[in-house]
């Protein structure tokens, strides 16, 4: 998982142009949250070329450690406060973005969790402990997946709570769907969303269905048959929302890695080997 | 201690419906969308030094702003950054000349924004190259007729000579 989810921001990290990104004006700024800690003096170094390339070298090298696992203790703890301060800065420009979330939370568990003991540079060098009781691997594994449960059925609760019935009406998905359709600032510019008011009637059934699919959500941590269905549905959901709405989740949606269980996987592997 | 640590503020910002970063309510699209509620969004263009005007997509610009070009543009528009509790200096300043949020022109900072994507859109081209652009444009719609038609009323434009 470590590997997975911190060579997720090492690749953005990489293929991110940052001096355009220290191009914009430190004065459309809004730091949200703990980012308003921050004084202006600090961001209006940052908004330049020289800040943006220190800002990169750093979490280029830190995450290029923590996710190979070297020195995984100090790196992944240097690489969850870089992202963090990241992504704040991203959603102190733009809105508060979900996608990458739910990957910084999983950051928050492996900083805490024995996560360089198998797959990593420290392990080869002979540098991790003996090994642990199972549990302390397999609780940050069970916790990163109540984490994701919780962000489909906290979502499906407060649409409910504020949207309530009016969720359901014929015209909420397609109205949605087109207003994120009509401008080029998206990052694509797919036009399904024009197709949905031929089917407007079945919409609020496919709605519906999405909102029940969000509640059961929580099931896939508890039945590995249901898990694949669950999972699957996430799938097609997230991809649907691109071609139809120009959003899309890609963070959140490779983060069901964590269902996948790795020694499982492992396992029919070592008897070919021997029989060879 | 950590699952209490992660799922408590989790509570609370389910319980309040409130991001404060890091702390996350996942309150993604929770309004749904309503037809009779007229919505705004913009086009950014440019104008080439050979006189063509072409649509500039965003996301090449600042591709670190993945998915949030198009609300940081809104937030602009709206001078939400004039809006802070604490203001950048140069913000308050020009608030100062404005004497309050209210006489600021829609998109005070607008032009700066324009200027910021100009010149990145131009270091990418050739100094020869016909393409490059001699003005970054931000033409904003208005969708409000309450029905699936009538998309495009022009509402204003912003315009940046780079």
């Amino acid at each position: 998982m470590r590997f997975v989810v911190h060579g997720i921001f090492l690749f953005d990290a990489v293929f991110t142009s940052y001096s355009a990104l220290g191009s914009l004006p430190p004065t459309i700024l809004r730091p949200t949250g703990v980012m308003k800690l921050l004084p202006w003096s600090f961001y209006d170094s940052l908004q330049t070329h020289g800040g943006m390339l220190t800002l990169k070298t750093l979490m280029v090298v830190s995450l290029l450690l923590s996710t190979a696992g070297f020195l995984t203790f100090i790196s992944t703890k240097a690489s969850l406060l870089l992202v963090l301060f990241y992504q704040g800065l991203l959603r102190s420009f733009g809105h508060f973005n979900h996608d990458e979330m739910i990957a910084i939370y999983f950051m928050v568990v492996l900083t805490f969790a024995p996560c360089g003991d198998a797959f990593s540079i420290d392990n080869r060098l002979g540098r991790t402990k003996q090994q642990r009781p199972a549990f302390a691997y397999a609780y940050p594994i069970l916790l990163m997946q109540l984490l994701l449960a919780w962000v489909y059925f906290s979502s499906a609760l407060i649409k409910i709570r504020i949207a309530g019935w009016k969720y359901l009406s014929p015209d909420n998905l397609p109205a949605l769907a087109i207003f994120h359709s009509l401008d080029n600032l998206h990052d694509t510019a797919f036009r399904g969303a024009f197709w949905l008011p031929h089917v407007r009637e079945y919409l609020p059934y496919f709605v519906g269905l999405i909102l029940i699919w969000e509640i059961l959500f929580p099931l896939a941590v508890l039945f590995r048959r249901l898990r694949w269905v669950i999972l699957g549905i996430g799938f097609v959901f997230h991809v649907s929302t691109l071609f139809l709405m120009n959003i899309f989740f890609p963070h959140q949606l490779l983060m069901y890695v964590v269902f996948i269980n790795w020694d499982r996987r492992r396992k029919p592997i070592t008897p070919i080997v021997v029989r060879r | 201690m950590l699952t209490a640590a992660l799922f408590l503020p989790l509570f609370w910002a389910f319980l309040t419906v409130r991001n404060l970063y890091p702390v996350t309510a996942w309150n993604v699209m929770m309004a749904g969308g309503d037809l009779d509620r007229g919505r705004s969004y913009c086009i950014l263009r440019g104008e080439t030094i050979s006189g063509e005007t072409i649509d500039v997509a965003a996301i090449e610009l600042t591709n670190a702003l993945y998915s949030r070009n198009w609300t940081m543009v809104n937030a602009t528009i709206d001078n939400q950054a004039f809006k802070l509790k604490s203001l950048h200096p140069q913000n308050e300043a020009m608030l100062r000349q404005y004497g309050s949020v209210e006489n600021l022109p829609p998109g005070a900072r607008i032009p700066d924004l324009l200027q910021a994507w100009g010149e990145i859109y131009n270091q990418r081209e050739p100094e020869s190259s016909p393409r490059r652009l001699k003005a970054v444009r931000l033409d904003m719609y208005r969708w409000e007729s309450g029905r699936y038609a009538d998309y495009d009323k022009f509402v204003e434009s912003w315009r940046k000579e780079l």
